[in-house]
């Protein structure tokens, strides 16, 4: 089975203007890596573009027309401080959600282990009725709510390991016990939300990170929180919100993630999949602003993704051993 | 440095010290940094009361990471007023503190300069230069030299 990798040239032409962390180099340095040797075996797909339908499942039908029609001819319009649109910015946006719904159907109709989307914008941020921080759609949201409505899902997980929380992924989910959204963050930077009580009906875990956090206490949340609230959740597909800008050479805050870390993360995840979905899982770029950083954590990242196999089988070979223990004991040995 | 212990904070301060009002921009705060290369500066109510200190580490932390933006803006953040992220009823020092006393302040606090006031008016700025100034001079007729000291 193959790993999937979503992209389109679209998605360059978002232009946020000069000097603006969230950049078209960024997605350049991304292919540049992926385009090498170890990941020859990646299946390059071109994302299509997202039907409305697919977008008015979290955003409003008006919403959606007026940041459309917000798109300028020629120049720059800003919604914030931070986000900005080009001419190019709404295919991109579109590309970016439709990536992420297309993913999901590849995945779920069984043409790939899972799939990795190097898009942007970036979605996390979006909520329903508002852009911002560097986001247009939601397209985590819009990729597990495609999930649920279009093959049928009951328990689609979110895992959202960028260094800012995903607001917008939490606004879209928040009442639904559908999803399961669960975001680690640097606490106290933007956007503000992601305090550990903000729990939706029960289906948000959000785990703040003080800052210059690392690997340890990613492997400790890993280990007290996610993983557990994912086993109790049994989910059907696992959408990723891959940011990498936790990384310790990360301008915009102040977590210490190395590549090992995306790494091992990734494996636990595939893990889990292996377990309850058979490995079933859709990944989404989010942010990563140092782009030599973010092109060798993405690089990480995917590999983890094409090693999913033996992760599953790992995993398979221990649901053996662990049953055999269980019938031991049961038996009273 | 027996003289030493007989100066007073007003005996050592700069005194009648440049001060900004509260709706002094960040902008013209940091022109003023840079002329007079100050690390901090006092600001004054319209009836010269100290109400707020305003130091280079404030202008840093207005651009530290925050929940409004994933980027700060330059100029946005430039044109706050002062009143915006000074310190405010910061530590005075009374014009007639023994320097033996200030210095000791200034030491725990590793700050490097403190408004000095008078009945809640500002008087003067003493700074670690000025006390290290103030060492020097204290010492510089009156001290023996060490092996004076230990001979009959």
């Amino acid at each position: 089975m193959t790993t999937l990798l979503y992209t389109h040239p679209a998605c360059l032409e978002h232009d946020t203007g000069f000097g603006h962390p969230e950049c078209p180099a960024r997605l350049t340095a991304i292919l540049n890596v992926l385009r090498r040797s170890p990941f020859a075996a990646l299946e390059w797909r071109d994302a299509p573009a997202a039907e409305i339908a697919q977008l008015t499942r979290i955003h409003p039908q008006a919403h959606v027309e007026r940041l459309l029609a917000q798109v300028p001819r020629q120049g720059h319009h800003a919604i914030d401080g931070d986000t900005i649109l080009s001419p190019g910015s709404g295919e991109a946006a579109l590309r970016a959600a439709g990536a992420a719904c297309a993913a999901v159907d590849a995945v779920l109709n069984g043409e790939a282990n899972n799939a990795f989307c190097a898009i942007r914008p970036p979605g996390h941020h979006a909520e329903p009725r508002q852009a911002m921080g560097f986001c247009l759609f939601g397209n985590t949201a819009i990729g597990a709510a495609h999930a649920r409505a279009a093959h049928g899902l009951e328990r689609v997980a979110i895992i959202d390991f960028d260094v800012h929380h995903g607001n917008g992924t939490q606004a879209a989910v928040e009442q639904d016990a559908g999803y399961l959204y669960i975001s680690t963050h640097q606490a106290h930077i933007y956007p503000g939300t992601g305090r550990r009580n903000e729990c939706g009906v029960g289906n948000i875990v959000n785990l703040p990170l003080m800052a210059n956090s690392g690997s340890a206490d990613l492997r400790h949340v890993w280990r007290q929180d996610i993983e557990p609230a994912l086993r109790e959740f049994q989910p059907q597909l696992i959408v990723i919100s891959a940011g990498f800008d936790a990384h310790y050479l990360d301008p915009l805050a102040e977590l210490n993630f190395n590549e090992d870390d995306y790494a091992w993360l990734t494996g636990q995840i595939l893990a889990v999949a292996a377990d309850y979905c058979e490995g079933r899982v859709v990944s989404l770029l989010e942010g990563g602003y140092n782009l030599p950083a973010l092109a060798t954590s993405v690089a990480a990242h995917v590999k983890a993704l094409m090693e999913a196999p033996k992760a599953a089988q790992r995993s398979l070979v221990k649901n053996i051993l662990e049953r055999q223990k269980a019938k031991r004991n049961a038996a009273g040995l | 440095m027996y003289e030493f212990l007989q100066y007073q904070v007003r005996d050592a301060m700069t005194a009648d010290p440049i001060a900004i009002g509260p709706d002094a921009t960040l902008r013209e705060v940091e022109a003023l940094f840079e002329a007079h290369d100050f690390n901090g500066v006092p600001v004054v109510d319209g009836h010269h009361h100290l109400i707020g200190v305003l130091t280079k580490f404030d202008l840093l932390k207005a651009f530290s990471f925050d929940s409004h933006t994933l980027v700060p803006h330059y100029d946005q953040i430039m044109e706050q007023p002062a009143e915006a992220v000074m310190t405010r009823d910061p530590v005075s020092v009374d014009q007639h503190l023994p320097l033996s006393r200030l210095l000791q302040k200034l030491v725990e606090m590793h700050t490097k300069s403190l408004p000095v006031v008078d009945n809640g008016r500002l008087v003067g700025i003493i700074a670690r230069e000025d006390v290290l100034k103030a060492l020097r001079r204290a010492t510089l007729q009156h001290e023996l030299p060490v092996h004076a000291e230990s001979s009959p």
